[in-house]
């Protein structure tokens, strides 16, 4: 083998309950899995079969970079985690993302991902140091918080170590812990913080003194240099930026390793304040309804600390105790008043606001499984509403919980959280949400909710600000059909929806591949060009420059194809997905009018956009299974070879 | 003595400036700069390094070369090599070690004012050879220096030795 550019050319692989530390050769899986997703993808399909349960020591925590981790290309920060998620309701394989510094860490110290495997028999952590790794004895941390766990291996290991944890919920196999890093990014959906403590693993500790070997290192640097800079919509900063963005109190901060201005506050000592001197980031992602901005701060803290998913609680298992409440099933808890709006609640923003004081109480009895409320609200709240209240609280989820997934509905035009996402333009988000193991929105909608939808020349109330012979002109080029970007078109032709939920996906496939952001990549508009169209072959042009393997812009959107059809046929080998359930999105979650236009789901016209959804993934439409010639064509046959066995291929 | 250091008259350098109150911590300058320089990207190979830390409520800084008036760097190569591998750019007055010329001394990182506090001058092994380097303003580059140019936040700016503060 010649030398390898862009990957390190080695997987961790630690088996927990032997001890026993080896490695797995990457390039066994790429450039065709490119990295990331796309070949813990292939480890889960060899590795991971449907008796394995989401805390059973089978179950495989991925922690995975890819080959752009750690360059100079942009939002080359981040991490995808896949498992067998316990917060999936019911649990499935499936993945989450994250920013910051750390790995980029692992890459540096040589490595293209972490898979690990079995149970310690006691608490312990990895340490991983250039090259090496070692499994040592947590005794000392375990039960520590996520701060003062990465404070405690930096004394130990040096103050320039990057360190992920899962906090007293992840001990406590809470269904919604996340794995947190010192810079208070994490990975928060999925509930993989729960799966670490399954393994007895507290903490991974890695400090990388090594490099990211470029194969074409001129060529990868211009077009780094001329990468995107639109970062979301037409009106959102571009960089370089001129403005201060700090104040006296505060500082901004980023993810590592990226370009666009998209950052956190850490506040910093204001005597006479609490919380500047718990050093907290205001991550951009969720807030909490509650009364003040200082308390906002604090309970986020308390929140990270604990490794709680604070998206989860906040805009899922407080909505539905208010809802409950609303309903009579109950009234308090710990003698704390549930808050809830005189008006029913119909969408998130119908939600009272909630006390700090309820909400720390609430928070500490998730952490530590605290009576049987606690202890059935650590599991989220499709979960827990099986256990409490003789299953009343079931049908309360239905507005909040898409298909009872375990994830609440965001950027769809329905609950919530996200921003607004108008008619028609919700259509391709919903069918993302019916095909996929976790919310799609953070993951590969961004790139059509929070930047397509801007540019349009009609968006709800919205007016984007290129007419609508550009936005056909661009979508033509991109999407290969001008019909995508028009506001006219609604179910019909189906493919105009159907095209543009396959194209996000699949992109956003390579995006977690690579790994890029997905706040970053895929682009289809820009500002910064003549006929507004972005550069759609970036990420196969930073690919290729990189790992020096010549991907053309189609053979790396295959590529995401490819790992698309991998993860879906896991799940239907696992965990028997078909179309049936795939449609349970739309019955509940997407069964009522949308919040931001009052327009209701047409459903026997939504199942044509599905028909044409499969037809065009080359799927079969009856059951939603890939057939054996989508799966051949994508190099896939063996798996081809497995569905056939067992009676499910499409 | 090798040379006659005081017959040598040093012309003032540009230099980069780093204002803690835009950057963002994201890193791309140090990235860039190893890879324009190294072809490679990594920060251990960079010759800008941003310090910082989330557990403690401070701004960042940056660890890069100030290009001195009265570069001790080049004045200890200067008369200890007869060979010596520091020299001035002429275009930016950049103090640039030449790592063909360099024997790995380490004299330079010895006498900088910066150091150890600040690692400016750091090492690497080039075929299993000592070399010791440090920032040189992307002397030859069209654009300035590469780490400016990437900046996001416009925290690094390159002042040149005209328009440099006395």
């Amino acid at each position: 083998m010649g030398e390898v550019y862009g990957w390190t050319g080695k997987i961790l692989r630690v088996d927990l309950s032997r001890r026993k530390i080896t490695t797995i050769d990457t390039m066994k899986y790429v450039p065709e899995l490119i990295g990331g997703v796309g070949v813990a993808a292939m480890i889960a399909w060899e590795e991971i079969g449907p008796e394995v349960g989401p805390f059973d020591p089978e179950n495989r925590l991925m922690i995975m970079v890819g080959p752009l981790t750690g360059t100079l290309a942009s939002g080359a920060g981040r991490v995808e985690v896949l498992g067998v998620a316990p917060q999936q309701h019911p649990p499935c394989f499936s993945r989450s993302g994250m920013g910051g510094h750390w790995g980029p860490e692992l890459k540096y110290a040589g490595f293209d991902g972490i898979i690990i495997q079995g149970r310690a028999d006691k608490p312990v952590y990895l340490w991983v140091n250039d090259g090496d790794a070692e499994i040592l004895s947590a005794d000392d941390i375990w039960g520590l918080g996520t701060y003062a766990t990465a404070k405690a291996l930096r004394a130990v290991h040096g103050d320039k170590v990057r360190v992920v944890s899962c906090g007293p919920a992840g001990e406590n196999l809470s269904r919604i812990a996340i794995i947190q890093t010192e810079t208070e990014n994490a990975a928060g959906q999925g509930g993989f913080g729960g799966v670490m403590g399954s393994k007895n693993l507290k903490a991974i500790a890695v400090r990388g003194t090594g490099g990211v070997k470029i194969a074409k290192p001129e060529e990868f640097l211009e077009i780094c240099l001329k990468q995107n800079r639109d970062l979301m919509g037409p009106n959102s900063p571009k960089w370089p930026s001129e403005k201060v963005l700090s104040g006296p109190n505060f500082r901004r901060h980023k993810c590592g390793f990226c370009s666009t201005i998209c950052t956190n506050t850490i506040y910093m000592d204001i005597q006479g304040e609490v919380f500047p001197t718990l050093y907290t980031t205001e991550q951009m992602c969720y807030v909490y309804k509650t009364t003040s901005h200082n308390a906002q701060i604090e309970v986020r803290v308390i929140t990270s600390n604990y490794g709680i998913n604070g998206w989860e609680v906040s805009y899922g298992i407080i909505p539905w105790l208010q809802l409950c409440k609303q309903h009579g099933l109950i009234k308090e808890i710990d003698g704390m008043e549930i808050p809830a709006p005189e008006k029913p609640i119909e969408y998130l923003r119908d939600c009272a606001p909630t006390p700090p004081e309820f909400l720390i109480m609430l928070l500490r009895k998730i952490a530590y499984r605290e009576g049987p409320i606690g202890d059935a609200l650590s599991d989220g709240a499709c979960y827990a509403a099986e256990k409490l209240f003789g299953g009343k609280g079931k049908r309360l989820l239905d507005r909040i919980y898409p298909r009872h997934c375990g994830q609440v509905a965001h950027w769809s035009g329905h609950w919530g959280p996200g921003g607004s996402a108008y008619w028609p333009w919700w259509l391709p988000p919903v069918l993302q949400w019916c095909m996929d193991t976790r919310d799609p929105a953070s993951d590969t909608t961004h790139s059509w909710t929070s930047h397509v939808q801007w540019y349009l020349p009609k968006s709800g109330p919205h007016k984007g600000p290129f007419p609508l012979e550009k936005v056909r002109a661009v979508s033509e080029k991109v999407y290969g059909d001008p019909n995508v970007c028009d506001p006219s078109i609604e179910y019909d032709p189906p493919e105009a929806r159907a095209i543009p939920a396959i194209w996000h996906t699949d992109r956003g496939m390579v995006v977690d591949s690579l790994i890029l952001c997905d706040y970053e990549h895929p682009r289809v508009f820009s500002m910064f060009s003549e006929d507004g169209s972005a550069d759609t072959a970036l990420m196969a042009k930073l690919f290729s420059a990189c790992t020096g393997v010549d991907m053309s812009e189609d053979e790396m959107q295959k590529a995401g194809e490819r790992i698309f059809n991998l993860l879906r046929a896991i799940d239907i080998r696992n965990y028997g997905r078909c179309r049936r359930i795939d449609e349970r999105a739309i019955d509940v979650g997407f069964h009522y009018p949308g919040k931001d236009d009052g327009v209701v789901l047409d459903r026997e016209k939504f199942l044509r956009l599905m028909d044409k959804y499969y037809e065009l993934r080359g799927w079969n439409k009856e059951n939603g299974w890939p057939t054996r010639k989508k799966l051949e064509e994508l190099g896939l046959k063996r798996i081809a070879d497995e569905l056939e066995k067992i009676g499910r291929l499409g | 003595m090798s040379n006659a250091i005081g017959a040598i008259k040093v012309s003032r350098s540009g230099v980069i400036n780093f204002d803690e109150r835009k950057c963002l911590e994201c890193r791309e300058c140090e990235v860039a700069c190893s890879l324009y320089h190294e072809k490679e990207c990594n920060p251990s190979l960079s010759r800008i390094q941003i310090i910082f830390d989330d557990f403690i409520p401070r701004f960042p800084s940056a660890e890069i070369c100030m290009q001195c008036d009265w570069p001790s760097c080049y004045y200890t190569c200067l008369s200890l090599h007869k060979e010596p591998a520091i020299y001035i750019d002429e275009k930016t007055g950049a103090r640039v070690i030449d790592e063909n010329k360099c024997v790995g001394c380490g004299a330079c990182a010895s006498a900088c004012p910066l150091m150890p506090e600040k690692t400016v001058i750091k090492h690497k092994k080039v075929d299993g050879r000592r070399v010791y380097f440090k920032c040189d303003l992307c002397k030859d580059r069209e654009n300035g220096p590469i780490c400016v140019e990437v900046c996001p936040s416009k925290a690094l700016t390159f002042i040149p030795a005209e328009q440099r503060k006395r």
